[in-house]
């Protein structure tokens, strides 16, 4: 698993995590790739998470039920997710096979993803101070 | 091909007047046949038996009604053909045998690698290489073979399948030119040899093949062997990793014949639905895909395992029934994916889903 290109990155970008998935990647990673994210969210004190899931070729029902699960895992640790890059076959086979992403907020791409989390985030913090 | 067509029928009568009148109908006969069916040998041959039973029944057919007759003719053919490939395709599967089939490569290789097949060949009993010589050179039968060793057809046949798988091993160790290491390797290679999962597991092949160096790279040709073909794909299904693999691998394949890509997502999606299934359920399987031309183009999938079996199929086919923490949506998802879905299933013995998506037209 060490060897070859990263499967995925977890970049920090102010207080949210920038976490792309860069491959197909099978079960056992794909919790992998949740616990490195939740642990993450705690050391950066992360307040938005934004999950690019652009190079995933299937969301199964597997698939999906992970990224709610890190969704509201990460929710309980103070952070909002949005998942970013859904492309349009995916949506599609995601719908059809009765999945979705749930309650979890979705953006097309990253900017649009970015732009969510800081409306979100800063308007929530301002209430809070 | 209407030269061919023509000496063909002359065969069949001498009548000057009917035989003009059976050709003339050729070309509408081609055009019936060709919308229907889309290979061209196919088509060709069923356009020959077509003319060739009309011309049969020319002098019973009223004058008049050549025309009729034929093409009722063709469309009867044409139908009986699909029938009889669809019911083929649909009891396949009791056929299959989980172990890979012979490789067809083995008598060149045999040419070409003769000392170390006479290698090999010295390492068997006796009695195994005058069975095996018997049968594969002299092309002496299972049954004769049976009779002069007071045994049966099939227990000589298996004792075949065993020492061909031998044989194999000790002809990729002559190659090698050594030793195996350790005591455990010859087992291991020959349970892999022969496909038998149940020898496999009980020699510890799976966790030996990944201990051993040289077993890991001896056993990769003996896996893989019968993966020859281009319009199919199987993929051996143990471990999560495998699933990615499967579904990749049933992308692939559809892929070369036009899907489009949401297509190719839907049926990647299914396949891994399935995978997982085998992973969750069965330990292992395989996941078997094969591309279709008839009755229409499309990608069929086959999910086989011999696991414990589903107790109850229709509720396992109900949304959100799940015997393990997940969403319950494997199976009635993966049959909303594609366009046909058929769950065989029996307790104890295992579980084979088939599942066909056909290529939308344009």
């Amino acid at each position: 698993m060490s060897i070859g290109p990263a499967l995925v990155s977890i970049l920090r970008q102010g207080s949210y995590l920038i976490a792309s998935i860069h491959t197909a990647l099978d079960d056992s990673q794909m919790i992998r790739f949740q616990e490195d994210l939740i642990e993450q969210i705690g050391q950066h004190r992360s307040r938005g998470v934004i999950i690019d899931v652009a190079a995933l070729d299937v969301l199964d029902s597997f698939g999906s039920r992970t990224l709610r699960n890190i969704a509201e895992m990460a929710r309980l640790r103070g952070a909002l997710t949005v998942i970013v890059g859904i492309q349009p076959e995916v949506a599609f086979a995601m719908v059809e096979l009765g999945m979705g992403t749930g309650s979890v907020f979705t953006a097309l791409d990253l900017e649009e993803g970015l732009a969510y989390l800081s409306s979100r985030v800063s308007s929530s913090s301002a209430l809070s101070t | 091909m209407p030269k061919f067509g023509a000496h063909r029928t002359s065969d069949v009568s001498d009548a000057p007047e009917e035989r003009s009148e059976v050709a003339a109908l050729m070309p509408m006969v081609r055009r019936i046949v060709g919308a229907r069916v889309s290979d061209r040998a196919a088509a060709d041959d069923l356009v020959q038996e077509t003319l060739v039973r009309v011309l049969a029944a020319a002098d019973r057919v009223q004058p008049g009604m050549l025309e009729p007759y034929a093409i009722r003719t063709a469309r009867n053919l044409i139908a009986s053909g699909w029938k009889e490939q669809d019911r083929h395709k649909r009891n396949q599967h009791r056929l299959v045998d989980l172990r890979p089939p012979a490789a067809p490569d083995e008598e060149m290789l045999q040419r070409e690698e003769h000392d170390a097949i006479a290698q090999a060949l010295a390492h068997l009993s006796d009695q195994e290489r005058q069975t095996l010589l018997a049968h594969e050179v002299s092309g002496q039968d299972t049954r004769s073979l049976a009779l002069e060793q007071g045994s049966t057809a099939g227990a000589v046949a298996a004792e075949l399948n065993r020492t061909r798988a031998r044989l194999r091993v000790e002809y990729l160790l002559a190659l090698e030119g050594t030793e195996p290491p350790t005591d455990r390797c010859r087992p291991v290679l020959r349970a892999l040899s022969s496909g038998d999962r149940r020898r496999q597991r009980e020699v510890g092949a799976d966790l030996h093949v990944l201990e051993c160096a040289m077993c890991a790279r001896l056993s990769e040709p003996l896996i893989r062997r019968g993966q020859q073909r281009e319009d199919e794909v199987r993929i051996r299904i143990t471990a999560d990793g495998d699933i990615v693999l499967a579904r990749q691998g049933a992308r692939e394949l559809a892929d070369r014949i036009g899907f489009s890509r949401t297509d190719l997502t839907v049926i990647a999606t299914a396949v891994s639905e399935l995978a997982r299934n085998i992973v969750r359920f069965a330990g292992e399987g395989e996941i078997f895909v094969e591309l279709i031309e008839m009755p229409r183009c499309g990608v069929r999938v086959v999910a086989r395992d011999a696991g414990p079996g589903i107790a109850d199929v229709e509720q396992a086919l109900a949304d959100g029934f799940s015997t393990y923490h997940g969403l319950g949506l494997g199976l009635p998802g993966a049959r909303r994916l594609m366009d046909e879905f058929t769950v065989d299933s029996e307790m104890g013995r295992g579980t084979t889903v088939t599942m066909t998506k056909w290529r939308q037209k344009g």
